[in-house]
């Protein structure tokens, strides 16, 4: 049966631990809700153990609070930011840890995808699932993927030369599996599901905020938020923010690179064919 | 600017990774394309120089082809796969059509070479159409593959720097040629060449004010104003490209005012890509030059 392995007997394990099925067509993707984030980092190292990823070097400690990973890269899918606030006293604090700010990043699946507009050799695709992934048995490390994206994402590695970020478990959603990352997530601060329904949940999650007290929160990346207003439609990987997108290092007005290719090229010809036709009447080795 | 918040300092985009070698790139080929369109445009009848402008672009063109292709391909970081950048066109990509230009731009020059090493004088007009063509996109087209990321000094500005690329590349090319017809003793066409140089130089100048002026404007300037790029933009762009060649021109060393501009060229490029990178890990420029992206 041409089923992709997707069904099971007895149903897909993702519909007993995420209440999805998985099915080709549809979008999926993460809601990161960091409110109910508590830093564990169980994410990190549920990601590191199922995609097989190398530890990021040597064992360091950077400063930032608790965070010890430091940033998305080629081995690391998942990261873990920790923001103190110390400007506030007990009692000042606004519900539902507004002063110890976690928050687990992760790749977005942007649409459009900068990275896979940017990537010359197709390795870059948009998935059956509506995730975007890199081919690694085509990628040839252009590295073009890396200025594109938006949100210092993508990486090429220096072990074999080729672009590597999160693939939202793309092996494990082929076997109707949910993201190990999503799985492991003991406070269910990271969600899989159909992008359309984690929207409508995290618009819920939004409104009870705000009837509890936490009147900061707000959506990053679902369409018409920050993160998809100025360009980028929408992230299938979109957050639930209570501090400004700078904080975390996100950017509150991502662009589409692409979009700026034709009016470049187009002003660039323009100059040419200008000095071309001054060339012209200079002479280029003309009649005497 | 000074108010925008960060995650502790940290970089929140990465830097291309783009070296030496890209900006060489960059250099031979706009050097080259923009001497294979001048070389369609050259006048065959002059009485003095029957070929040669035409013959010194075709030289050019395939040399620069060849050297540019090995050059980039050596800074692939899995080169052995070079020939997948042939393996899709897509549209939204200037690096993919970049290397359908090369391609096409190699493959005109060298049929236009080929055509004139056996004496089919024809055949080698012919090819020499699409090899201009091509030529021009090759000579522009990296300013637009700059544009189209997310690195905030390379996508502030993407039509000025796409006409400062431009106007470097036809300095260049008009550069290179002159130098050969130099060699080749065909002294007055050697001086058009000189003077078209010159005229790219200053169009080239008027769109580095627009760049600069919208770097500034957009907060993202300070990588290319401190440091190497700041050296490389200044001593090896403006003084060695662009002020040195109007000396040496003027007391009589057109030679050397030919090969101060096409080391300028290059070293240009090289302080825009490497500024950009610097660019792309100050988190504060980038995400205030994103925040200004609101609708």
């Amino acid at each position: 049966m041409m089923d992709g392995g997707l069904i099971q007997p007895g149903g897909q394990e993702s519909e007993r631990t995420a209440g999805v099925r998985i099915e080709p067509g549809r979008s999926y993707g993460f809601f990161t809700d960091t409110t109910l984030c508590i830093g564990c980092k169980a994410c990190e190292v549920a990601c590191k153990e199922w995609n097989g990823l190398p530890a990021d070097g040597e064992m360091r400690l950077t400063g930032h609070s608790y965070d010890n990973t430091g940033a998305l890269g080629a081995e690391t899918w998942r990261h873990v930011g920790f923001v103190e606030r110390m400007d506030k006293r007990p009692g000042e604090m606004k519900p539902f840890q507004s002063d110890w700010i976690m928050f687990s990043d992760v790749c977005k699946h942007c649409d459009p995808a900068p990275c896979l507009e940017a990537c010359p050799t197709g390795a870059i695709y948009r998935s059956e699932f509506d995730t975007v992934v890199v081919q690694q048995d085509i990628c040839n490390g252009c590295s073009y993927c890396v200025p594109a994206c938006p949100f210092g994402v993508v990486e090429v590695s220096k072990a074999d030369g080729k672009a590597h970020k999160c693939t939202l478990c793309h092996d494990r959603m082929k076997g109707g599996l949910e993201p190990a990352c999503a799985k492991s997530c003991p406070t269910d601060s990271i969600q899989f599901g159909v992008v359309e329904e984690l929207i409508e949940r995290a618009e819920r999650r939004v409104e009870a905020l705000h009837e509890a007290g936490q009147d900061q929160a707000y959506l990053y990346g679902a369409p018409g938020t920050p993160g998809a207003n100025a360009g980028i439609d929408r992230l299938n990987a979109f957050f639930l923010l209570t501090e400004r997108p700078e904080v975390h290092g996100l950017p509150a007005a991502p662009t589409r690179p692409a979009a700026r290719a034709r009016p470049s090229f187009l002003s660039g010809l323009a100059t040419v064919a200008g000095l071309a036709a001054v060339a012209l009447i200079v002479g280029v080795g003309g009649r005497r | 600017m000074k108010d925008t918040p960060t995650y502790h300092d940290r970089p929140a985009l990465k830097p291309s990774g783009f070296d030496v070698r890209v900006a060489a790139y960059v250099a031979i080929l706009g050097t080259a394309g923009a001497a294979q369109l001048l070389a369609l445009l050259a006048d065959r009848e002059d009485p003095d120089d029957r070929e040669g402008i035409a013959q010194g672009g075709r030289a050019l063109g395939l040399a620069g082809a060849l050297l540019g292709s090995v050059v980039l391909i050596g800074h692939l970081k899995t080169p052995k796969r070079w020939y997948n950048m042939l393996r899709i066109l897509r549209p939204q990509s200037p690096m993919s059509w970049g290397s359908w230009l090369l391609t096409g731009f190699g493959g005109a020059s060298f049929l236009a070479w080929l055509a004139d090493s056996i004496g089919w004088r024809r055949g080698a007009r012919m090819a020499q159409v699409p090899a201009g063509i091509a030529g021009a996109g090759v000579a522009t087209y990296t300013a637009s593959l700059l544009a189209a990321t997310s690195n905030p000094l390379w996508s502030a500005a993407p039509g000025p720097l796409a006409a400062q690329f431009g106007a470097s590349s036809m300095a260049g090319g008009a550069s290179a040629l002159a130098l050969l017809q130099r060699r080749a003793g065909r002294v007055r066409s050697a001086q058009q060449l000189e003077d078209i140089a010159r005229l790219a130089l200053i169009a080239e100048w008027v769109a580095m004010q627009a760049t600069e002026g919208r770097w500034r404007k957009e907060g993202v300037a300070q990588p290319i104003q401190e440091g190497t790029p700041a050296l490389l933009e200044q001593g090896g762009g403006k003084a060695l490209g662009m002020l040195a060649p109007l000396v040496l021109g003027a007391i009589g060393r057109p030679g050397l005012a030919s090969a101060a501009i096409l080391a300028g060229g290059a070293l240009m490029r090289l302080a825009v890509l490497r500024a950009g990178d610097a660019s792309a890990q100050r988190p504060r420029d980038s995400l205030h030059f994103a925040r200004q992206r609101r609708p």
